[in-house]
């Protein structure tokens, strides 16, 4: 009897690494299937983008074609673009989750139209907006209320000026009277440009789930 | 939602262009267009007497410049320099291979598609079975 209780432990030990091991194939294998998942799902959406954007700027293109049809050939040529110093209206902010340090996945985020004044208006509007996440002294009176209201919608309108102004700014190289053609290709790239940054991420996603199944696979086969 | 930290480009990363004349103007309303003091553009515009030689030299500069994050580039003047394009394997700045007015986009020479086709491979399907 005193020979079987220890014999009775090793078993039990026994049977609790095996337990545990099974566990973590398990959990191993969970992984796995999400990391395939989550590379399946950004193949299809990188895709499914691709096709979308095939249609924006077939669009775009469809537009430009117009407009060179009625301003004439000489006049929407890229022989008349601005080989003067300046910078781009339209820029990318690149970052990196900071939780996936060993992983590098970009995110790719666009700024449209953001000129030196511009910039300064979508910081403030930044800061604005962090101030109304802080909490505030309990207003006195509607008025108040009101001014931030129309100030918050003066600021908004002003932006979009603006973008406007930008956006003809850039249409100018080919004159001040362009067709409107002109214009809704321009809107056609834009749409075009969103849909470009959209899929930079999703490649971005696919390739980092990409190498942890290629990983995976590797230290399974090893 | 996850902080980020901002990768070591400058704060306004530029998107590059390798294309024809249509869809590189089309882009260029869209303001992306950026010309440095010293009149280098971010774009190269592709046509007929466009060299592979210069398609080359313009890739290789897109894609060691710190201030690039996004390459745009027709599929069919990718084709033309498959080889570097296929090689290239860095995060940023991203190759984006776009379709173009004369050539649609095809699947099968996409190079990042190209990168993951082996995982539906059938020899990759049979060596994964336990």
């Amino acid at each position: 009897m005193e020979q079987e209780t220890p014999i009775l432990e090793n078993v039990e030990q026994e049977l609790a690494i095996v337990e545990q091991q099974q566990r973590q194939q398990l959990a191993e294998e969970v992984e796995q299937s999400a990391n395939v998942l989550q590379f399946m799902d950004s193949l299809d959406a990188y895709l499914t983008l691709i096709h979308s954007l095939s249609s924006t700027l077939r669009q775009g293109w469809l537009d430009l074609a117009s407009a060179r049809h009625s301003m004439g050939v000489s006049r929407v040529n890229t022989v008349l673009l601005d080989h003067k110093f300046h910078p781009a209206s339209t820029s990318l902010l690149v970052t990196q989750d900071e939780e996936k340090v060993d992983s590098m996945e970009p995110h790719f985020t666009l700024c449209k139209w953001a000129s030196s004044g511009n910039e300064k208006l979508l910081l403030g509007e930044t800061q604005s907006d962090q101030d109304k996440l802080q909490p505030q002294p309990r207003r006195r009176g509607g008025s108040q209320l009101y001014e931030e209201k129309t100030s918050h919608e003066n600021k908004a309108s002003h932006q979009v000026d603006q973008v406007q102004r930008e956006r003809c700014k850039s249409l100018s190289v080919f004159g001040t009277l362009v067709s409107p053609k002109l214009r809704a290709a321009q809107l056609s790239f834009e749409t075009a440009l969103e849909t470009l940054v959209e899929i930079a991420n999703m490649r971005s996603t696919m390739l980092c789930a990409f190498d942890k199944v290629h990983k995976m696979q590797g230290d399974s086969k090893g | 939602m996850a902080g980020r930290a901002q990768i070591p480009t400058s704060n306004s990363a530029l998107i590059a262009m390798i294309a024809d004349e249509d869809t590189v103007t089309g882009f260029l309303m869209a303001g992306v267009g950026n010309v440095d003091l010293r009149r280098k553009t971010n774009y190269l515009i592709v046509d007929s007497k466009t060299t592979v030689k210069a398609i080359e030299d313009a890739f290789k500069e897109f894609t060691t410049k710190d201030d690039i994050a996004i390459i745009l580039i027709s599929q069919y003047v990718a084709n033309m320099i498959r080889f570097l394009v296929d090689s290239y394997n860095k995060p940023v700045p991203a190759i984006l291979e776009i379709p173009s007015k004369d050539h649609p986009y095809d699947p099968a020479h996409d190079s990042v598609l190209s990168r993951v086709k082996y995982l539906f491979a059938a020899e990759s399907v049979a060596s994964g079975r336990y």
